[in-house]
Formats: structure tokens, C-alpha cells, sequence
């Protein structure tokens, strides 16, 4: 295992979420895929801490950080879901076209 | 790469970004519908910050990229959405959803894991941390020191942060006194 390995691993997992994000068409899938990408980035987070930073723990943190938001992201994001669905009864991201009226 | 010498890479360079900048430009004029007139001068913004790149002003170009195509553009793109019904049809696309989402982000991967193997850099089996580096304990210990070193302060504004998520999260999902 070196970091190479990490790295390309990580970035496929993100190739992966980038792909899922722009083909599902319903929100939840698309967040999901949010999901794969972040955790992407946490694997870079992590392995550049483990092999290469002067301070790891400073690096580990940093994931931490990014969990926090995700956890916040993912609050607001379903909440709008929720909202999305009581109004249109449908999760078609299409229909957000018509958010403003 | 080792084909081509670096003056005249980054002279191909420079005028293919200048070629790009001037297109977009000018199709942000001549576009008959205002919102692709405002993604146009999207492609315009991101022209210059490669532009600034390559003069190696990297903070003037990040600057460009978050003022101008992060804030200002989508503001306009928000105002012209919410102001008219331009929007409805003026930026469908018609290729294949699932096809084109693989080819990009393909080209992605390709792109960065290119960059991944060709640093000879990023090849280290043998890792500098510490064993406990990511333990409960020293996780504590960074998070809550006051010191130069603690996370004490970002660690107070993601705790304000989830709480204020929270109540965001309840405001938008909760229900209205009239809907059912």
C-alpha cells in the first residue's frame, strides 16, 4: 500500500460519484453520490496525513471537519427533500426547474 | 509534453485560452437567450483565470474564480431565473445523459491519475505518522488546546455550524399552519 495506491483509489471513487451525480435524475440518488465524492476526498484527507504530513494529526482532523459538514449538508439536503416531495409528490430534480413559482 | 519545449507549450497554451476567452466573448454578445448569454461569460471568467495561471498570479485567479463565477454569475443566472421563464427549455441538452456523465468523469480520472503516477513524489510506501496519530486521545487533545497548535476555534464554529443546520433542517421541513 503505498499512497499512489490510495490516491487512484480515491480518485476512482470520485470519477464514480461524479458520474452518479450527473446521470441520476432523482435527488436522493444525487446525494448519495455527493456521499461517495466526499468520502473521496476523505480518503485523500487520510493518506496524505498517514504517509506524507509533518503533522498527522492536524491532517486526520481535517476529515473530521469534513464529516461535520457532510452531516450538515446532508440535514438540509434531505429536509429540502422532504419539502420537495410534500409539494410535487415527485423527487425529479427536472422539477426544480419550477422552484420559483 | 517532452515534444514540445515549454516556451512553446505555454505559447499554445496562451493562444488557445486567448482563442476561447474572445469565442465566449463574443457569443456572450451575439446569444439570443439571456441565460446562455450568462453561461457564455462563464467559460469568458474561466478564460481569464487561466490566463491570470499562467502569469502566475494564483491568488488574483482564485479570486476571479469565486467572485466572478462562483458569486456574481450565479447571481445573475438567479435573477434572470427567477425573473422570467427563460429558463424552462433554454439549456436542455440533448445528448445521452448517462453516456456523456461517464465520459466526464472518465476523462477525470484519466487526468488525475496521470498526474498521480507521473509524480515520482507520491511513491512512498513508508509513512511519517506516528502510530496513534489518529487516536481518540490526541484527536482531543488538538481539538480542545487553546494553544498555537489546537483546532479550538474552527472546532467552536462546526459546532455552531450543525446547530444551525439543525434549526434550518426543521424550519424547511416542518410543516405550514395551512398545508396539510
Amino acid at each position: 500500500m503505498t499512497l499512489q495506491n490510495c490516491l487512484i483509489l480515491a480518485f476512482i471513487l470520485f470519477a464514480i460519484g461524479t458520474w452518479g451525480v450527473l446521470r441520476r435524475r432523482h435527488m436522493v440518488g444525487m446525494l448519495i453520490s455527493i456521499e461517495i465524492m466526499l468520502n473521496a476526498a476523505n480518503i485523500n484527507f487520510i493518506s496524505f496525513a498517514y504517509f506524507k504530513a509533518a503533522d498527522a494529526t492536524a491532517g486526520a482532523l481535517f476529515s473530521i471537519f469534513v464529516i461535520a459538514v457532510t452531516a450538515c449538508e446532508m440535514a438540509i439536503a434531505l429536509a429540502i427533500v422532504i419539502t420537495m416531495y410534500r409539494r410535487h409528490h415527485s423527487l425529479d430534480v427536472n422539477q426544480l426547474r419550477d422552484l420559483h413559482e | 509534453m517532452t515534444l514540445l519545449s515549454n516556451a512553446l507549450f505555454s505559447d499554445i497554451m496562451f493562444y488557445l485560452v486567448a482563442a476561447v476567452m474572445i469565442g465566449t466573448a463574443i457569443a456572450t454578445i451575439m446569444a439570443k437567450n439571456l441565460l446562455q448569454s450568462a453561461v457564455f461569460l462563464i467559460f469568458s471568467f474561466v478564460g481569464t483565470a487561466i490566463l491570470y495561471l499562467m502569469l502566475h498570479a494564483e491568488f488574483m485567479a482564485m479570486a476571479q474564480i469565486m467572485v466572478y463565477a462562483g458569486g456574481v454569475i450565479i447571481f445573475v443566472i438567479f435573477t434572470i431565473l427567477l425573473t422570467s421563464h427563460l429558463g424552462e427549455s433554454a439549456l436542455h441538452i440533448k445528448l445521452p445523459r448517462t453516456f456523456i456523465a461517464l465520459v466526464i468523469s472518465l476523462a477525470f480520472l484519466w487526468v488525475m491519475v496521470r498526474f498521480v503516477v507521473l509524480t515520482p513524489d507520491l511513491n512512498v510506501a513508508t509513512p511519517t505518522a506516528t502510530s496513534g496519530y489518529a487516536s481518540l486521545s490526541s484527536f482531543a487533545l488538538r481539538l480542545l488546546s487553546t494553544g498555537p497548535e489546537g483546532f479550538v476555534i474552527p472546532f467552536e464554529i462546526i459546532s455552531l455550524l450543525l446547530l444551525v443546520t439543525l434549526v434550518c433542517a426543521i424550519t424547511i421541513a416542518r410543516k405550514s399552519k395551512g398545508e396539510e
